[in-house]
């Protein structure tokens, strides 16, 4: 009989331990049906969520020894920060994915699960241009951290209903670019009904530019060069578009809100033609009103694109089953049927070599030509350097700047020198 | 009441005191330690000295952020008081039509921050928001308030007053409960007229009302967060990069613990000072009054 305050707080106290004694003694890496288990973190909303819950599903279908625990955790940036938190507390993920940017600092830092050694690590039969080796300079002689995953490149997509009753081709080369947004705008009393042309004021845009223009945004060895002249000439151009001609809406917000932006404003037709990545083919073909063309980026003294989209990476420290468990699970989606899969649903580009060829012998770009648009942009696809500060440099160097400079006028040779002045300090 | 042991006035305030401790004293504690280092979470950490301060007073970044924080707070500040004053002046009478008002403005405040933002980011929307091509059609923010770094900041401290002047007016309308009648009754048979009435009886009245709306409101001003998370993400250009977004952009964003850090207690010196300054000037009104009281 329960008689002094010294008795309830012992019964609580044991009622408490009774409970939790069976779930405190089961093996956390093996869920009820025995298998073991690997958490999953992704940063996914929408319609590329289902499509990776899916193939999840799909995996766990087609074996009965690992289960994926998939965790949604924000957005890259937010996905990355949580990330690191975790890395910090000992409780990291067994698999993740980061952007490509940030990969290097990653390794470097050391905190990533060399591939290698994992069974089938050396024949995977990865499309080169977008799996490490071929998205870094010298990326083989990096040891293995990342698989590719959804990897992309920007696209341009057009109306093409108003495209075709302005009897307008995609612009080929920057002056066209200019000309045509020129052609799209449409101004009333109010403003401007109509944009020709949209894309977010974001590093990634912005360096393919900087690729068009002939440069390249960092040294071989990492420095951050900022594409020198070729960059001021691409900063130059926005600022055109922008101020000048009156024919870009730069979207509001920043990072991944002005990417929506971008894409509302088109599904919305207030923009008749957008830069964004190749990510998005399915989700605006699916929910616009007209059909939608897509065009590779326009040239101005060559043809370029950066490669975007994240890698899959291992953080250290998981237990060796759940590593197992994340391998099996890359493996699988590494296989030609769920790249495909995954690239087909979404819009991303097929990271399997042999799902590559499967698609084009089945006709599948004949099919799809939208979806042909960034596979065929890989052949000017330009490797990231391997700098481990290139991230940093990116998001808080160069992206003000860049919002500075077609914003509020800045001059781009100073704003980019400031940058680069900057990019020096530790 | 005198203890029955030294120690038991100590005991009873202990668990307080841990929590403080644990939560806030020690958190605070190591935010210091961790101004001097450079630390990213994933590689080891550098001792630097004061290097991330002054990184930070480096280009007027630490004074941009002051600033730009102190003009939202006192925008948000003086105008949600000044409207939520006149608000419970306009609606502190009885009625259907009045209570039904009173709610609807008050009904912004129960409403979650993330939800306002959203909804003031599509009305401000330069191009297809009701408000946005409003404000265009009268020459202000070309491209949208919100993508113009000279209205951004405005727009988002717009948006805070329209939140929380329902809670100012709350405050007011409870203070304006407690002016008895017979005060006005008798100015009013002195012939003071309703501003020299509201100047003379209500407004003296108010002053403890007003000094606790003010206070409350500067807190929630320099701590906001949620508006710039959702509305303008810190742009456009820094434009309305304020103290807990700067710090949470530098630490997540940016990877940079020690530079957050050293801005985390930046923030605390500058909120010691003002928190010195009103009770400073609180009491500074106290005491006027009290003299006033005496000599009266």
């Amino acid at each position: 009989m329960i008689r002094t305050r010294r008795d309830v707080l012992r019964a609580i106290a044991a009622g408490l331990t009774a409970a939790c004694a069976p779930g405190c003694r089961a093996d956390p890496a093996r869920d009820a049906d025995g298998r073991t288990v690997a958490s999953l973190w992704f940063s996914y909303g929408g319609k590329n969520r289902e499509v990776l819950l899916d193939l999840v599903r799909r995996f766990h279908e087609t074996q009965g020894h690992y289960r994926i625990e998939a965790v949604y955790q924000g957005d890259y940036f937010e996905g990355l920060a949580k990330l690191r938190t975790a890395m910090y507390a000992g409780a990291a993920p067994a698999v993740t994915h980061v952007v490509a940017e940030v990969v290097p600092y990653l390794a470097e830092a050391n905190v990533l699960e060399p591939l290698a050694r994992f069974p089938g690590a050396s024949d995977l039969g990865l499309v080169r241009a977008i799996a490490q080796e071929g998205s870094y300079t010298n990326g083989d002689a990096h040891p293995l951290v990342a698989l590719p995953f959804n990897r992309s490149t920007p696209i341009a997509y057009y109306n093409r209903a108003i495209f075709e009753s302005k009897r307008l081709a995609p612009p080929a080369t920057w002056d066209e670019l200019r000309e045509t947004a020129r052609a799209l705008t449409e101004r009333d009393a109010s403003g401007t009904s109509r944009w020709g042309f949209e894309v977010p004021i974001d590093w990634w845009f912005w360096a393919a530019l900087v690729a068009q223009a002939g440069g390249e945004v960092a040294s071989e060895h990492g420095a951050p060069t900022l594409g020198g002249d070729a960059g001021v000439r691409a900063l130059a151009f926005l600022q055109t578009l922008v101020a000048t001609d009156r024919v870009m809406r730069p979207p509001p917000g920043r990072d991944y809100n002005a990417w929506q932006a971008t894409n509302t404003d088109f599904l919305a037709g207030r923009a008749a033609m957008i830069w964004t990545s190749t990510a998005f083919l399915r989700y605006l073909e699916d929910n616009a009103k007209f059909p939608v063309g897509a065009a590779p980026l326009p040239r101005d003294v060559r043809a370029g694109v950066p490669t975007g989209g994240t890698f899959f990476v291992m953080p250290r420290g998981a237990p060796p089953a759940a590593q197992e468990a994340a391998w099996a699970f890359l493996r699988f989606m590494m296989a030609p049927e769920q790249a495909n899969a995954w690239a087909t649903r979404t819009g991303y580009l097929p990271v399997s070599e042999v799902g590559l060829n499967q698609l084009e012998m089945a006709g599948y770009y004949d099919a799809h030509p939208n979806d042909r648009v960034a596979v065929a942009q890989l052949a000017d696809a330009s490797p990231w350097p391997w700098a481990p500060d290139l991230f940093r440099i990116q998001r808080e160097i160069v992206q003000p700047r860049l919002e500075e400079a077609v914003l509020e006028g800045e001059d781009p040779a100073r704003a980019l020198a400031a940058a680069r002045a900057a990019a020096r300090e530790p | 009441m005198t203890p029955r042991r030294a120690f038991h006035p100590y005991l009873a305030l202990a668990p307080t005191l841990l929590l403080l401790a644990l939560f806030f004293l020690y958190p605070l504690a190591l935010v210091l330690r961790e101004s001097f280092y450079a630390w990213d979470l994933v590689t080891p950490e550098r001792f630097v000295g004061l290097a991330n301060y002054h990184a930070l007073a480096r280009g007027g970044a630490l004074l941009g952020i002051v600033g730009r924080t102190l003009g939202y707070g006192v925008v948000v500040v003086a105008l949600s008081m000044a409207l939520g004053l006149m608000l419970a002046l306009a609606l502190d009478r009885p009625g259907r039509l009045y209570a039904f008002v009173r709610g609807a403005v008050f009904s912004a405040y129960v409403v979650s921050w993330v939800a306002v933002a959203l909804l003031w980011t599509w009305l401000l929307d330069g191009d297809a928001g009701l408000v946005g091509a409003a404000l265009r059609r009268l020459g202000v923010g070309g491209a949208g308030v919100l993508s113009d770094p000279k209205t951004a900041l405005w727009a988002l401290a717009l948006v805070s007053v329209w939140k929380i002047t329902g809670y100012a007016m709350v405050v007011f309308l409870a203070g304006l409960q407690d002016v008895p009648r017979s005060l006005h009754e008798a100015a009013a048979l002195d012939g003071a007229g309703p501003l020299r009435r509201f100047w003379h009886v209500t407004w003296p009245m108010l002053r403890p009302s007003a000094a606790f709306v003010g206070t409350t409101s500067l807190i929630l001003s320099f701590q906001a967060f949620d508006v710039v998370r959702v509305m303008t993400q810190g742009g456009p250009v820094n434009s309305t990069t304020i103290f807990v977004y700067a710090i949470y952009e530098e630490v997540f964003m940016n990877l940079r613990v020690g530079r957050a850090s050293a801005l985390a207690v930046v923030f605390f010196g500058c909120l010691l000072v003002l928190t010195g300054l009103q009770l400073w000037a609180y009491r500074l009104g106290n005491a006027k009054a009290n003299e006033k009281g005496k000599r009266a």
